[in-house]
């Protein structure tokens, strides 16, 4: 089972314009999409095309979601496409947005592919902007002390309004850990 | 080209050994350069550790009493279990404030050994010590505790209140533990409704602490799993009374090769500051670095 939690902080910008599509099941898909300076925000077509097919992906093999994203997100889109279950996790992403996997007390980015997961490993996972002002030691000993994805986020969030009482960009961010234990509420 | 027919016998078998040396010489010697790169065992990282270099300052501002304390424990043990560092800062104008952050300390000291893998057990056991000043106490008075514990390369902390556990890694300072105090708890606040987060800093109650040690069953932050260290870390143990007249993130310009030259420049820098207000500072600087052993 996996625990998660989202981020989706608009800064000091008018409107929020990353986006964050998920799919929950024994296979979480989570979909994340920023909206950098380089980028333009997807329209509305776009997004609800997007939306609905996260939605209805579950059990689709990550290769085919990942074409089929390829097929509708408009060329140079910066995102992170996620499948994570409880003993594997496969990431794609392109551009700006960035994961990294805390497991045995280290912290590693993860770069495209599949992993082999285990009990209690945490991800995180973030736009440029969520992680501009977050070290490595920081998000690890964060991720160590937090005895959830909400709270680890919190504490994440934290560190980054220490620096620009969230007054940049839009911040998204989705934190995961892996509960082997069944009785973990999602 | 030299006509081998002139020389004499003697000076041809003369060179016919020099050559039989030679190429065994150079056989002998091609062996060993194979010998040693196959066989003998170079030193891995992993057969290194990483060699602790401590030192602390404690000094007591512009307060009436030192309400800091600080524990160390015995460097001679430090191979078999850790080296443990702790500072308790008592709170300021409470009554108690420099017996309970003592009474703290003596009582982590008293828990020498401690396992460095029972994070659970020491979390509880400090828990326990709360409790304790809790019941003798009645909240008239409590402290913070920040502590570490290093054994080879990994490290474990623990804390309750807002004292700082840092990290200098890279030129980069890192408080490791998140600060039990009003303002994030505001953050939080502010962050599920979408806003920004200016106001909490300037709510006259932002740096009050939401949990101390004297408060019954405080939730003690801890580390799950130990966090690994690197050659060239420094951690450093402070008191809040450091980081108020030092910003975290200038830490690294105040580095030295060893532990006693970073403790020595952090002292005098707050020293030199002058503040009219200077709390109590108190630190201990733990220096990593690797040592073939």
């Amino acid at each position: 089972m996996i625990e998660y939690y989202t981020l989706m902080h608009k800064g000091n910008c008018d409107e929020y314009t990353d986006n964050i599509f998920m799919n929950f099941g024994s296979t979480v898909t989570v979909l994340i999409i920023y909206n950098g300076e380089n980028e333009l925000p997807l329209n509305e077509d776009e997004k609800t095309r997007v939306s609905t097919y996260i939605t209805g992906c579950r059990g689709i093999p990550f290769q085919e979601v990942s074409a089929k994203l390829k097929e509708y997100l408009p060329e140079g889109t910066a995102y992170m496409l996620i499948h994570i279950n409880d003993s594997l996790i496969n990431i794609e992403r392109h551009g700006q947005v960035y994961a990294s996997i805390i497991k045995n007390g280290e912290i590693k980015l993860l770069p495209n592919g599949p992993f082999s997961i285990e009990d209690d490993d945490r991800v995180v996972c973030g736009t440029a902007e969520f992680f501009r002002y977050l070290s490595q030691p920081a998000i690890l000993s964060d991720a160590i002390t937090a005895e959830s994805s909400e709270e680890w986020m919190d504490n994440l969030v934290c560190r980054i309004s220490e620096r620009n009482q969230l007054s940049e960009g839009n911040l998204t961010a989705v934190t995961l850990i892996v509960r082997k234990d069944s009785d973990t509420k999602i | 080209m030299s006509d081998m027919t002139l020389m004499s016998n003697e000076i041809r078998a003369l060179i016919a050994y020099a050559l039989i040396l030679f190429v065994v010489a150079v056989g002998v010697f091609a062996y060993f350069v194979y010998y040693y790169k196959t066989k003998v065992k170079k030193p891995k990282a992993e057969d290194s550790s990483l060699v602790l270099d401590v030192a602390y300052f404690h000094e007591r501002g512009k307060r009436a009493r030192q309400e800091d304390s600080y524990y160390i424990s015995p460097m001679d043990e430090s191979r078999k279990y850790g080296l443990v560092a702790c500072v308790s800062d008592g709170m300021g104008g409470m009554r108690y404030g420099d017996i309970i952050s003592q009474y703290i300390t003596d009582a982590i000291k008293e828990m020498h050994p401690i396992s460095f893998f029972a994070y659970e057990n020491n979390a509880e056991s400090i828990r326990k010590i709360s409790n304790m000043v809790f019941d003798e106490f009645k909240q008239k008075g409590g402290a913070t505790l920040a502590m570490v514990q290093i054994l080879n390369d990994h490290l474990t902390f623990y804390s309750v209140g807002d004292s700082d556990i840092i990290l200098v890694r890279n030129d980069e300072a890192t408080i490791l533990n998140p600060r039990q105090n009003y303002v994030a708890l505001l953050i939080k606040s502010l962050v599920r409704s979408g806003k920004q987060t200016q106001i909490a800093y300037s709510n006259s109650k932002a740096r009050a602490l939401v949990d101390y040690m004297g408060n019954h069953n405080p939730r003690v932050i801890y580390t799950k799993k130990p966090m690994r260290l690197l050659d060239g870390d420094t951690i450093i143990v402070s008191s809040d009374g450091v980081t108020d007249a030092i910003p975290y993130r200038n830490i690294p310009k105040y580095d030295a090769r060893t532990a006693r030259g970073l403790a020595y420049n952090l002292k005098l820098s707050v020293k030199q500051k002058k503040y009219p207000r200077q709390d109590n500072y108190t630190g201990v600087v733990i220096k990593l670095q690797r040592s073939i052993v």
